[in-house]
């Protein structure tokens, strides 16, 4: 009897515990509230111009915002984990869903067509952010908008001016060749180190975290002509002689300097922020960064923000041309089982509109940079020839040649930038002692295995 | 324990409630039940269903052909092995002497005791985040005094795999070596004087007496604290994670911030679980080894 | 004489030396955290061993939450607080239950208890971060803090079980029955008989929880993500992502955050010491 007894509690109780437990989260469960979840942004204001922007929309619209920020590391994990188990929010937008989540979930058919968003302004984005937000749905077989372009970033150099005063050299000595461009500052450590200072002339990561030494290494294979790839028709051209010559050169430009000391041993396992630390410590002379946080996060330093920190644009490549800016578009998107894809859909329509967006952007003090040339032509903060920094930017970014990066062509770009395979590369190279061509190869091995994962249907 | 000693031992001397011992039976089996209700409700809702989950998450060949394939996960592998290897062994060796030096009775070393056992009584994560910019070789505290004094740069603490594997190594014995010198310890104070002293009629001193009574007594003692030691290592996330980030390269990561990292960072957790029941061919032995002899019921932790 | 007595000398200056060295071993990294807290913003790179002008500028904005990364501080350390009582008695209370029932009730299968609870111990509490974190969504506590404290109170009460069970065999059994005979029935017994007596243990195992919940990181970070709902460790973590290197006020709200369970610690010693070791080597 006892027995019976234990067991029938303990089912009981098991039951009670796990239904309570079970039990669906309210906010999923309501029909009219818009639930958002968003990219913390860098500064205070940033995110207050997002409140701003919902609280004008709730007020226009008569519907309610459920509006949480998360930091944009774990982020992505907490969207990936609520696409699958189905409890997902209506809107979501992450600083690097471009790179970790908008191609595979569009490929795999879980985000929402937003086509009629972006088509409301459609003649005002510039032609790479429609390319990057068109994504390709392997389950209906089409290429679509999947995501809404609010905002892009493209690798900016930044240098320390007096450092190069230091050293005897005057701005106007920079080179604008890439080659020289680079070399240039191993001059620069020379002089410096010669002086007794402890410091680098190149502040790059080589590491295989976070997304700065992908950007820079994907710049750089542009820079030497192998920014075919992968093509918009999404297939890879691994084979290509000229793509596999210019991952060559790029990779031998980047490893040289650090195994001739000319780049801070630690760059190996530099995570984004610490080429941002080692700048601000003086001890890197330039450094390559993909958004001006660099100088804005100085700006109340007026000295440093107006004199000290250089912000230059690309280089002209090695073949003498202007190089393409590899631009990343930032996209918001709006998971399948969103419980209220119109009202999230209307809100991105308000937030794009060509005012709140400039307004949103312009909070953030231009750390990133708009999609439509007309707000940079509209608003002259942008391009405020007071400012040493944006308009150098705002350039290289709207007026220069640009392309879109690689994964909005096919999915499985995303799944080399998040192995780091380029990352790897660069490490058998500097500490493995692979040859360039060796690492190169085997790079494009792994590159054609995860494209195999992803097979483009003939079009 | 001091408090119970205290108490009446026997008021009830002959007259037994047999309900009590043994079979339980009516209302006291219903108490019994209610009871232990809390805790097998904690038991199936967070231990057998993560378990069963995580087994299920982790059961596909295809993750397995994956991760086996990954040159970083054989260097993960290595790691882990030269981690619990090195790390625990070291630091328990290290704790059983320091423990001999506390058992001095000098003033001094009771209040330095009181110092040496802060890395344990402060929280790991600013500690370990302490350590990676110590270590850091541009602008760390170490590199810094090497420059000060020799005008040279330091070693890259972080910034090779052999350096960067070393010093988590030492971050995790600067962490828990104060907590298994405790340890040891009270199981030193817990030998009896008059065996020392009975050693020490027989002629025996210093070392003599640590072979003849202080490691005979405490042989025990050490191998289960070095399984259970190993087991918990082995799980270590927070040293690894802070001080060496897995970096440099990825060639210092261990299975458990591999696991982390394939599951969050790569956005597969199959993997990642794949990655940590790897584990499990040495986890499962030593755990029978350390639940037979806990059984045993010779040392009590 | 003089032979024992030179080693004696050399003995204690061997002692002085090992002194030295642990002393020199365990505070360089927590100097190196003062160092750090007690520069400005841009001192923090130079290459000072020593702070050329020590303030105490960034504690103040610790304390004023002035800094925007530490606008959430007290918040957040209000949440760590809450974790960590809550975690305390919830496994005070279920371990206490177990224990008395497998203990003074001699529940049917207690050693099967006994053994889950010991399994439990033994399984490293990251390992099964992947499938709790999918599990702690489909039981709907995305970034609530049950969701760590159901976590932790699961990898702590397998040890306030055993050190119950332990402390336990002290208590005569005379106590119980005595009380029975008087009338009382089990919940009486555990408030009025058992609990009292465990009153060392229960400060033991309260500490143990307190401070294994106020340190814990992998599953605060992975479990709870908004700044209103984080704990201080998973705030110090998202310092590192900054571009602005606040490294000062990083420091400065570790030292804070590292306080309390200082405090508690050395209050505590007695009991703890006496929790972790229980017996040591018996015979």
């Amino acid at each position: 009897m006892s027995s019976h007894r234990l067991r029938g509690l303990a089912a009981a109780v098991f039951v009670l515990c796990a239904g309570a437990l079970a039990s669906p989260s309210p906010a999923a469960a309501a029909g009219q509230t818009v639930t958002i979840w968003w990219n913390q942004g860098f500064y205070p204001a940033e995110d207050q111009a997002m409140k701003d922007v919902v609280a004008a929309w709730e007020k226009q619209s008569g519907d309610k915002v459920d509006l949480t920020f998360y930091n944009g590391s774990d982020l992505p994990a907490k969207i990936i984990s609520a696409i699958t188990t189905g409890e997902v929010p209506d809107l979501c937008y992450v600083d690097n869903g471009d790179f970790l989540l908008l191609p595979q979930n569009a490929w795999n058919d879980k985000i929402v067509d937003v086509s009629d968003v972006v088509n409301t302004q459609k003649s005002l984005y510039n032609q790479t952010a429609l390319t990057a937000a068109s994504l390709y749905d392997n389950v209906t077989h089409t290429r679509s908008f999947f995501g809404v372009p609010l905002k892009q970033q493209a690798l900016h150099y930044f240098v320390w001016r007096p450092m190069i005063e230091a050293a005897g050299y005057q701005v106007s000595d920079i080179p604008n060749q890439w080659e020289q461009y680079f070399d240039f500052f191993e001059a620069v450590q020379k002089k410096l180190r010669a002086k007794g200072q402890r410091v680098y002339g190149l502040g790059y990561s080589l590491a295989t975290k976070d997304s700065d030494s992908t950007y820079l290494f994907n710049q750089f294979l542009v820079a030497y002509g192998g920014g075919g790839i992968v093509t918009p028709d999404g297939k890879l051209h691994a084979d290509d002689p000229q793509v596999r010559q210019a991952a060559i050169k790029a990779l031998t430009k980047l490893t040289t300097p650090y195994k001739e000391g000319y780049v801070p041993p630690g760059a190996i396992n530099w995570g984004d922020p610490d080429n941002n630390n080692a700048f601000y410590a003086k001890q890197i002379v330039m450094t390559p960064n993909a958004t001006l946080s660099i100088p804005v996060a100085q700006m109340e330093k007026t000295d440093q923000y107006m004199h000290e920190i250089l912000t230059e644009a690309q280089p002209n490549g090695p073949d003498g041309k202007p190089v393409t800016s590899l631009v990343s578009i930032k996209l918001a998107f709006i998971p399948k089982g969103s419980h209220d894809a119109d009202g999230a859909k209307d809100f991105l329509k308000f937030l794009i509109q060509p005012k709140n967006l400039d307004t949103y952007l312009a909070a953030a003090r231009g750390r990133w940079l708009p999609v439509m040339p007309s707000i940079v032509k509209d608003d002259p903060f942008w391009t405020d020839p007071k400012d040493p920094h944006r308009p150098v930017a705002t350039k290289q970014e709207v007026d220069g040649p640009t392309m879109p990066w690689f994964q909005s062509f096919n999915p499985a770009y995303s799944d080399v930038n998040a192995e780091q395979i380029w990352g790897k590369a660069e490490a058998n190279v500097m500490t493995g002692g692979m040859a360039p061509e060796n690492a190169v190869d085997e790079a494009l091995t792994q590159i054609k295995a995860d494209f195999a994962k992803y097979p483009v249907p003939a079009q | 324990m001091g408090g119970s000693s205290a108490l009446p031992a026997s008021a009830v001397p002959a007259r037994r409630v047999r309900a009590w011992r043994g079979g339980v039976q009516g209302a006291d089996a219903f108490w019994a039940a209610a009871f232990v209700l809390p805790y097998i409700a904690v038991f199936l809702a967070f231990v057998i269903y993560p378990v069963g989950y995580g087994i299920w998450l982790g059961s596909g060949a295809a993750s397995y052909r994956a991760l086996f394939s990954d040159p970083i996960y054989v260097r993960t592998v290595i790691n882990t092995l030269v981690y619990l290897a090195i790390g625990v062994n070291l630091k328990l060796f290290l704790a059983l002497l320091l423990s001999g030096f506390f058992m001095r009775p000098q003033r001094w070393v009771k209040a330095l005791l009181l110092v040496f056992i802060l890395p344990w009584a402060v929280p790991a994560i600013p500690t370990f985040i302490s350590i990676h910019w110590m270590l850091n070789g541009q602008w760390g505290l170490i590199n810094n005094l090497i420059w000060d004094l020799f005008q040279a740069d330091g070693p890259p603490w972080l910034d090779t795999p052999g350096l960067a594997m070393g010093s988590t190594i030492v971050a995790y014995i600067w962490k828990w070596l104060p907590f298994w010198t405790i340890i040891f310890l009270a199981g030193r104070m817990a030998i009896p004087k008059e065996l020392y002293e009975a050693a020490s009629v027989d002629g025996a001193t210093g070392l003599r007496s640590f072979t003849s009574v202080t490691f005979p007594l405490m042989a025990n003692l050490y191998t289960v604290c070095t399984l259970l030691s190993t087991i918990w290592t082995l799980g270590d996330f927070n040293t690894v994670h802070f001080v060496s980030g897995g970096g440099p390269a990825l060639q210092t990561h261990v299975l458990a911030t591999l696991g982390i990292r394939d599951a969050f960072e790569l956005g597969d957790p199959k993997l990642g679980m794949a990655a940590v029941i790897t584990a499990l061919p040495l986890l499962i032995p030593l755990v029978i080894l350390l639940m037979r002899r806990l059984s045993k019921g010779e040392v009590q932790l | 004489m003089t032979a024992s007595r030179l080693r004696r000398t050399l003995g204690s200056l061997g002692a002085g030396l090992v002194g030295l060295i642990i002393l020199i071993w365990t505070l360089a990294p927590l100097y190196n955290m003062v160092l750090v807290a007690v520069q400005t913003k841009d001192d923090v790179f130079s290459s000072n061993i020593w702070p050329p002008h020590p303030n105490f500028f960034s504690f103040a904005a610790v304390f004023q939450e002035s800094y925007w990364y530490l606008a959430n501080f007290w918040r957040q350390m209000g949440n760590s607080f809450f974790i960590g009582v809550a975690v305390a008695l919830l496994t005070l209370a279920i371990g206490a239950f177990t224990s008395f029932s497998i203990g003074r009730l001699r529940i049917r299968m207690g050693w099967l208890l006994t053994n889950a609870a010991l399994l439990t111990y033994v399984i490293p509490m990251s390992f099964l971060a992947i499938p709790f974190y999918r599990i702690m969504q489909s039981y709907g506590l995305v970034d609530s803090p049950w969701a760590v404290i159901a976590v932790e109170v699961t990898f702590a009460t397998p040890y306030a079980i055993f050190i119950f069970q332990q402390y336990g065999t002290s208590i005569p059994h005379e106590l119980d029955e005595a009380a029975r005979i008087d009338g009382a029935a089990p919940p009486q017994v555990f408030w009025h008989v058992y609990l009292p007596l465990m009153a060392p243990a229960l400060v033991a195992v309260g500490t143990y929880a307190l401070l294994l919940a106020w340190n814990e990181y992998l599953y605060a970070f992975l479990l709870l993500s908004s700044d209103q709902t984080i704990t201080v460790p998973v705030a110090l973590g998202k310092f590192l992502n900054s571009d602005e290197a606040p490294w000062n006020y990083l420091m400065a709200a570790s030292i804070v955050y590292a306080l309390p369970p200082l405090v508690i610690y050395y209050i505590f010693r007695r009991y703890m010491s006496a929790g972790l070791t229980m017996g040591g080597v018996k015979g």
